[in-house]
């Protein structure tokens, strides 16, 4: 650990939440876009988070705050890491703790719809943690080392070995952006049936952290999906628009499934592409 | 002085236990459980002072434990073929008739094993199993004083059946510390069979109708895992004539030669484990009071099989063998974990739970590195502690409202606050990090990168696991306010909950140091390549508890909100007027999706895959 590594985590530790601010806008915009309609400003969630900070509203539990600032704190860590060139699974847990905080909060808060919420959450982790641990085990052995970096530096890209992972990769993206056909546990419009799900009981402050925390996660899963071409910078950023684009596609012409189906169907079956895409790097 | 502090490990939990069965007050037995219990942490710590190092005290080394050991091998099963007979258990048995053929054979028809060299040798694997023994043993015999009384208040018993409960308890704890420290096997398989003993009299001690039904359950399949055991023994012994322990597990031994008896012996390990297919006698096991689940069935008694497996891991590695085993492992430690996510029983969540932790330690003797070795006593010691105090909370929880259903303990932070945070913290220290039991399964992720099935594996149990934690500590925290007063309390429960609270988060802090403990020299820096992440996440995790705790000090009096319930608040409590003008009445359950993770078909499915592996670990030794 020298002082370069610490400037790194430090940059990743403030520029990735931006970068997911910037993300969250830049998806408003394209699905207006997709939708033909003009659509707010690529500012406008630092603006509505900005107003929520400044909301001081009764929570409803004595439990959530704790839980939002460590879930925010684990998802700021899980960027450092990545950026510090740390071990990509253990920045993997990191990030999942912060899911689990997020749950944790949701099941001591007062509403049926916010513990609804936290249960189908919970069934999402079940869904995705699985794929993404095997996408990443497939990432570490196609670039010979766990850590960050190793993954960075190929001088080829690890599409190429890893083409199995892609839907997997795919179905991680959706699921972490919240968006549908997997905006099972807080679902986007809020006249559906479990309101804002797990995020249903988290409001002024809270809420702000929150949404700083998803930022910050969202910044992880598609950075960690850029590793797929990671022969330079510029080829990252353009694979990670890639795939926040096609995710933003899919969120656009599909309609939402049942946790059921995301548990008995896609789940199993991105996660025995992403095993055999394992399974092969080992034969060859 | 290492022969005194041996002999007091060893012997004085036997002393005490028979003390306690002479002297029946309560007062005497509480005094002497008490004693016992400095006694071994005080000897426990003077022994780990001093490892590694290897002695001879006499009631170990000398000719007549080595009798005493042989008679053993006689009398134990003898006494199984007793109860089978009782019982018409005919399995029981022929696996005590097959144990008594098995040590007719060696002790008739072989040439007497070599002595072993030394009678006692301490290394890394069996100081952390003698120090559970002695820290998380002696706690959860001072936990148990006032949940006995309690647990026979309930029952209504004219006379009290304490003291034979309390001898089988203390005596084990004695047992279980000369199984660690013995180097000599004989000695060591009549430890090993000890336990099974103690393990049926205690399962069996309720003497309803289902407890002797799981008593003998657990008789059957444990005295399998003995004639297993014996079998391998046996073949050692006929081999080479070793029965030294340390000659045994030394690779250069067994090159070219045929692993089977190493299988064999393993194998044994798997069903001590509860690995699938066995998983069924320690899930029977729940029936004894939560003391015993807490000892025998998560702490010590069961982590003989991991004991076993991780001491035979040096010679496995990279055999065929190893690679079925870590198999074996993987596999349970997902299948467990599954079965786990579908309970609403609370003690069968933390038992299918236990065996999914054994499974991944199986695992990790399977691999057999240094590495992996080394992740998989770490994951031994602070499993222990966490498990522990999960079922210490649950035991004292289960008392306080008179069920250990999920469901029924939903919201208990309202009525038992100090246990219910511990069981919320014990469950989150099961799967955060930078905690001990989620850094011990990064480091055997990390080190199956040979096996990639395991890995998958891994990472679906993995994934069962977080899930049922959250889902569990969510269920706890359901959601009412802070700051009742507590239901009961007694110094001697709330104190060992307090303490395995302690052991379980600080040692989960102190893996790196622990793992770089048992590494070997070149390989010992605490922070060598990923574990460098440790110390910057320590930091953190204390700056988010230093940032979480100001948080809820700040809203711990604040006033909330009304819940948001899509409809009008109404008179009645609990309801609330919604569509259609109807009262509508709010209720809470968990999904347990019984139709993915329903326990008979998994029961059928993964004892059919698991009993699989089993053979194929049995029958790559023979090919």
């Amino acid at each position: 650990m020298n002082l370069n590594t610490f400037y790194l985590a430090v940059a990743g530790l403030i520029l990735a939440p931006l970068l997911g601010g910037l993300v969250a806008g830049l998806d408003r915009v394209v699905t207006a876009r997709l939708q033909s309609r003009m659509g707010p400003p690529l500012m406008q969630p630092f603006f509505d988070v900005g107003k929520l900070m400044s909301k001081v509203i009764p929570p409803a539990s004595h439990w959530q705050g704790m839980f939002v600032r460590w879930a925010l704190i684990a998802s700021l860590a899980s960027d450092a890491l990545l950026a510090a060139g740390g071990d990509v699974l253990m920045c993997f847990f990191v990030q999942a703790a912060s899911a689990c905080f997020v749950a944790m909060g949701a099941f001591s808060g007062n509403s049926p719809y916010s513990k609804i919420g936290a249960q189908r959450e919970l069934f999402q982790m079940l869904a995705y943690e699985p794929v993404f641990l095997v996408a990443i085990l497939c990432m570490a052995k196609a670039a010979g080392g766990f850590d960050a970096f190793s993954m960075m530096s190929g001088s080829e890209p690890l599409l190429f070995k890893l083409p199995l992972i892609v839907p997997g990769l795919l179905f991680v993206v959706l699921v972490k952006l919240r968006k549908s056909p997997f905006d099972i546990s807080a679902s986007h419009h809020m006249h559906q049936e479990v309101v804002r799900g797990i995020y249903t009981d988290y409001a002024g402050r809270d809420f702000a952290l929150l949404e700083i925390a998803h930022w910050a996660d969202v910044t992880v899963v598609l950075w960690i999906c850029s590793f797929l071409w990671a022969t330079g910078p510029l080829q990252m950023l353009a694979t990670a628009l890639i795939t926040l684009f096609v995710a933003l596609v899919i969120d656009n012409i599909s309609a939402r499934l049942t946790w059921r189906t995301m548990l008995k169907t896609v789940a199993p079956i991105s996660l025995i592409l992403a095993a055999a895409n394992l399974v092969w790097l080992y034969l060859e | 002085m290492t022969e005194a502090y041996i002999g007091l490990l060893v012997l004085w939990p036997l002393v005490a236990g028979l003390a306690c069965l002479v002297l029946r007050g309560p007062t005497a037995r509480s005094a002497l459980v008490l004693a016992t219990g400095v006694a071994l942490a005080a000897g426990g710590l003077a022994l780990a002072s001093q490892a590694p190092f290897t002695a001879n005290p006499g009631f170990m080394a000398s000719a007549t434990a080595i009798h005493i050991a042989q008679a053993a091998a006689f009398l134990l099963p003898a006494f199984f073929l007793f109860k089978g007979l009782q019982e018409k258990h005919l399995l029981v048995i022929v696996f005590a008739l097959a144990q008594l053929a098995l040590a007719a054979t060696g002790e008739f028809y072989l040439p007497a094993a070599a002595a072993a060299q030394n009678a006692v040798v301490v290394d890394g694997l069996s100081l952390a199993l003698m120090l559970v023994v002695c820290f998380a043993g002696s706690l959860i015999c001072f936990f148990a004083l006032p949940y006995m009384k309690h647990h026979e208040e309930h029952l209504k018993l004219p006379v009290s059946r304490q003291p034979g409960f309390f001898l089988v308890m203390l005596a084990f704890l004695g047992l279980m510390n000369g199984l660690a420290l013995s180097n000599d096997m004989r000695l060591f398989a009549m430890f090993y069979e000890s336990t099974t003993l103690c393990s049926f009299l205690l399962i069996g001690h309720d003497r309803t109708a289902e407890a002797k039904q799981s008593a003998m359950r657990a008789l059957w399949m444990n005295s399998l895992g003995g004639v297993l055991l014996h079998g391998g023994i046996i073949l050692i012994q006929k081999q080479y004539g070793l029965a030294d322990i340390q000659a045994i597990v030394t690779p250069t031994l067994w090159a070219g030669a045929s692993l089977l008896p190493l299988a064999l012996i393993a194998a044994a390990g798997c069903v001590k484990a509860a690995q699938m297919p066995f998983q069924g006698w320690l899930l029977g096991a729940m029936v004894a009071p939560t003391p015993v689940s807490a000892l025998l069935h998560s702490s010590t008694m069961v982590k003989v099989g991991v004991f076993v497996a991780l001491r035979l891991a040096p010679v496995l590695q990279g055999t065929t063998t190893g690679k079925v085993l870590c198999l074996v492992g993987a596999f349970t430690f997902f299948a467990t974990s599954a079965m786990a996510m579908g309970q609403s029983n609370a003690k069968k969540i933390l038992a299918y739970s236990t065996m999914a932790n054994l499974g991944l330690i199986i695992a990790c003797a399977g691999i057999g590195t240094p590495v992996a070795i080394a992740a998989g006593i770490v994951l031994l010691v602070i499993h222990a502690a966490t498990k522990g105090l999960l079922f210490l909370c649950v035991g004292d929880m289960e008392q306080a409202i008179g069920s250990r259903d999920l469901e029924d303990l939903r919201g208990m932070i309202s009525k038992t606050p100090t246990t219910a945070l511990a069981a919320t913290a014990g469950a989150m220290a099961m799967i955060l990090p930078p905690l001990g039991m989620l850094v011990g399964k990064w480091a055997a992720l990390e080190a199956a990168a040979a096996s990639p099935v395991a890995m998958v594996f891994m990472a679906l149990g993995s994934a069962l696991g977080v899930v049922c934690w959250v889902r569990f500590a969510g269920t706890l925290m359901g959601g009412k306010s802070v700051g009742v007063q507590p239901a009961h309390t007694s110094v001697l429960s709330t104190g060992p909950i307090l303490a395995m609270l302690a052991g379980a988060v600080g040692l989960g802090m102190a893996a790196p140091w622990l793992n770089a403990l048992l590494l070997p020299a070149e390989l010992a820096n605490p922070f060598a390549g990923g574990w460098g992440l440790m110390p910057p996440m320590f930091v953190l995790a204390m700056v988010a508890w230093i940032i979480g705790m100001k948080a809820l000090s700040r809203q711990g009096n604040a006033t909330l909100a009304a819940p948001y319930i899509g409809g009008l608040p109404s008179n009645e409590a609990g309801s609330y007027v919604g569509p259609l003008g109807r009262n509508w009445i709010l209720s809470e359950g968990n999904p347990y999706a019984p139709e993915i993770f329903g326990e008979s078909q998994w029961t059928k499915i993964a004892g059919a895959l698991g009993a699989l592996l089993l053979l194929a670990l049995l029958g790559g030794a023979i090919i």
